[in-house]
């Protein structure tokens, strides 16, 4: 993955040999949630939530999103269980090292930014974007 | 309880010193004596247990509960359900009501029929009688008093033999289940296969080769969304999932044996779960071509090694148990159409479901979650007792040490308790004479 440089890393819940690539949205009300899925963008979304626990994020499960990031938990979280069943690559707990800040002064990417998830192994996964990209 | 140390230190090693799985289960089993942890005939049997005995069950738990629990307890908060919060006053609730409930149970059936209920994982599908329902009830037992204790709302001394009824009610279970010896799955080598024989057979005589990719997909969306419905019913616990094996399989394979509860029709919020069956069972057969090392903790939960365990899927069973009280003789088994219609609709009904818990207010979600553990929890066994209807009632009206605690425990310091609690063993401290 040369080109890139890493944004942040957290606990991979499965391996995928291939990477995937996606826009990131954070979801922190069921609102947004309800929007979200009504939106044209679903399935190319990377959605980022706060926590591990699985009933939040349900409707963008069942809608096929393309991944997911958590700001807590771990692969034996609901949402861990959950992702795995699913199949949707999924890396829980993940600390970013650049980005905006949220209303509570966690840092994530800003919305719509291009990540790729470098899934391969367990039980670290890694955040990647492009080199030069603008991620605030 | 609520304290501002550092809590990964705890969540790598019990009590800094105990690691997790089968390694820590030998550890415990080095440390503890006598090894109350396993079931005899004669010590299931007795009311009283010596202090030395109990001692020795409360630190095998407290190891256990951390085993299970503490990786998911860094899991934080949902915005969706304040889970933390009705875990905690459940545990509250729980410990008001349950050693009296439970007592009642015995009282009802006998000591005898208290292990013959234990008994119906091993021939029954789709009960709520299992794994997660023997290990968890004493647990919030313990977990309560100790919230109660931390709170000033009881004392050390109080209602101490009421612990043990508790221990015992769970013992019984466990013993029906699984005869003697360890009673968890984790001093089985995180094993559970539960079901007798020929319950196995009907299962594996019944599979589905899933040896089409797009049949592949069907039932591993089948799978998710049902879970997923079984999860969101339940207020984001885990009352509704069960996993038990893995089950040998003629010719080489195992099989795990998954239940999801879709339309419990005892919570008033189920309404969206309307024409799903009560709990679909899936018998899963893998011939995996690579090892693949599989675990069952107590909570009905399977971990894999290599964590993709369903790419080494090789066919189904899956049976429908339309409601509570259908018997085995009415299982209905389902197909690939079956499969897709039940997926359409468990999507449509979470997402009714996830609106409807959207649209209420935070101390209602609370109230119902208290609802879920307070009343899951104990249900299952009750009815099986033909207690259910009397119990109810008492269990849906909030405890005045369940209304204590609401307070702070709503307001703030939910987090800030259940972590300490599941990662450091606060629970179970070792009780002293008196």
């Amino acid at each position: 993955m040369s080109g890139q440089r890493e944004i942040g890393a957290g606990i991979n819940v499965m391996e995928f040999a291939e990477p995937i690539t996606g826009r990131t949205i954070f979801l922190d009300s069921p609102d947004q949630v309800l929007d979200f899925i009504m939106s044209d963008d679903v399935e190319s979304s990377i959605v980022i939530s706060r926590g591990g626990t699985t009933t939040f994020v349900a409707p963008a499960l069942t809608a096929g999103v393309r991944g997911l990031m958590t700001l807590q938990g771990a692969p034996e979280s609901h949402l861990g269980i959950l992702s795995r069943e699913y199949g949707i690559p999924c890396v829980m707990s993940v600390t970013f090292t650049e980005g905006v800040e949220t209303s509570r002064g966690e840092i994530i990417p800003a919305d719509g930014t291009l990540v790729t998830l470098d899934i391969a192994t367990t039980p670290r996964g890694r955040v990647l974007i492009d080199d030069g990209a603008d991620n605030g | 309880m609520a304290d501002d140390e550092d809590l990964q230190p705890y969540l790598e090693l019990y009590q800094k010193s105990v690691p997790a799985g089968l390694a820590g289960e030998r550890r415990m089993r080095e440390l503890i004596t006598p090894p109350f942890m396993d079931l005899t005939s004669e010590n299931v049997l007795r009311d009283d247990i010596a202090l030395e005995e109990y001692n020795a069950w409360r630190a095998y738990m407290g190891w256990s509960l951390w085993d299970v629990i503490a990786a998911r307890s860094t899991e934080g908060e949902s915005g969706l359900i304040p889970r933390q919060e009705y875990e905690t006053i459940s545990f509250l609730q729980i410990w008001s009501l349950y050693p009296q409930l439970m007592s009642e149970i015995t009282e009802a059936v006998g000591i005898d029929g208290v292990i013959e209920i234990g008994r119906t994982p091993r021939r029954e599908i789709g009960t709520k009688i299992n794994l997660a329902h023997t290990w968890s009830p004493q647990n919030c037992c313990h977990l309560g008093r100790s919230i109660a204790l931390e709170f000033g709302l009881e004392t050390p001394d109080s209602r101490r033999g009421e612990l043990q009824t508790a221990v015992q009610f769970a013992r019984r279970l466990a013993f029906g289940t699984w005869g003697e010896g360890a009673a968890f799955a984790s001093g089985r080598g995180y094993k559970a296969p539960l079901l007798e024989d020929d319950m196995v057979e009907m299962l594996i005589a019944n599979e589905q080769r899933l040896d089409d990719p797009a049949q592949r997909q069907i039932f591993r969306q089948f799978n998710a969304t049902t879970e997923l419905m079984g999860y969101l019913l339940h207020y984001d616990c885990r009352f509704g999932v069960q996993d038990t094996g893995p089950y040998p399989v003629p010719g080489g394979g195992f099989m795990i044996v998954r239940d999801h509860w879709l339309n419990e029709t005892s919570y008033p919020w189920a309404t969206p779960a309307e024409g799903l069956p009560y709990c679909v069972t899936e018998a899963m057969i893998f011939r995996p071509d690579a090892d693949v090392e599989i675990t069952i903790n107590d909570l009905g939960t399977t971990f894999s090694e290599p964590r993709d365990y369903l790419q080494h899927l090789s066919g189904v069973a899956v049976f429908a148990r339309d409601t509570e009280d259908t018997p085995m003789s009415g299982l209905r088994l389902l197909d690939i159409d079956d499969m897709v219609e039940i997926t359409k609709k468990s999507k449509a009904a979470t997402l009714a479901l996830y609106r409807t818990l959207a649209s209420k207010d935070r101390d209602q979600k609370i109230r119902d979650g208290i609802y879920v553990y307070a009343a899951d929890h104990i249900r299952p066994h009750a009815k099986a007792a033909g207690l259910w209807d009397t119990m109810q009632p008492r269990i849906a009206e909030l405890t005045d040490l369940a209304l204590a605690g609401w307070g702070p425990l709503a307001d703030g310091d939910a987090a800030s308790v259940l972590g300490p609690l599941f990662v450091k063993g606060l629970a179970y401290s070792p009780l002293k004479n008196g």
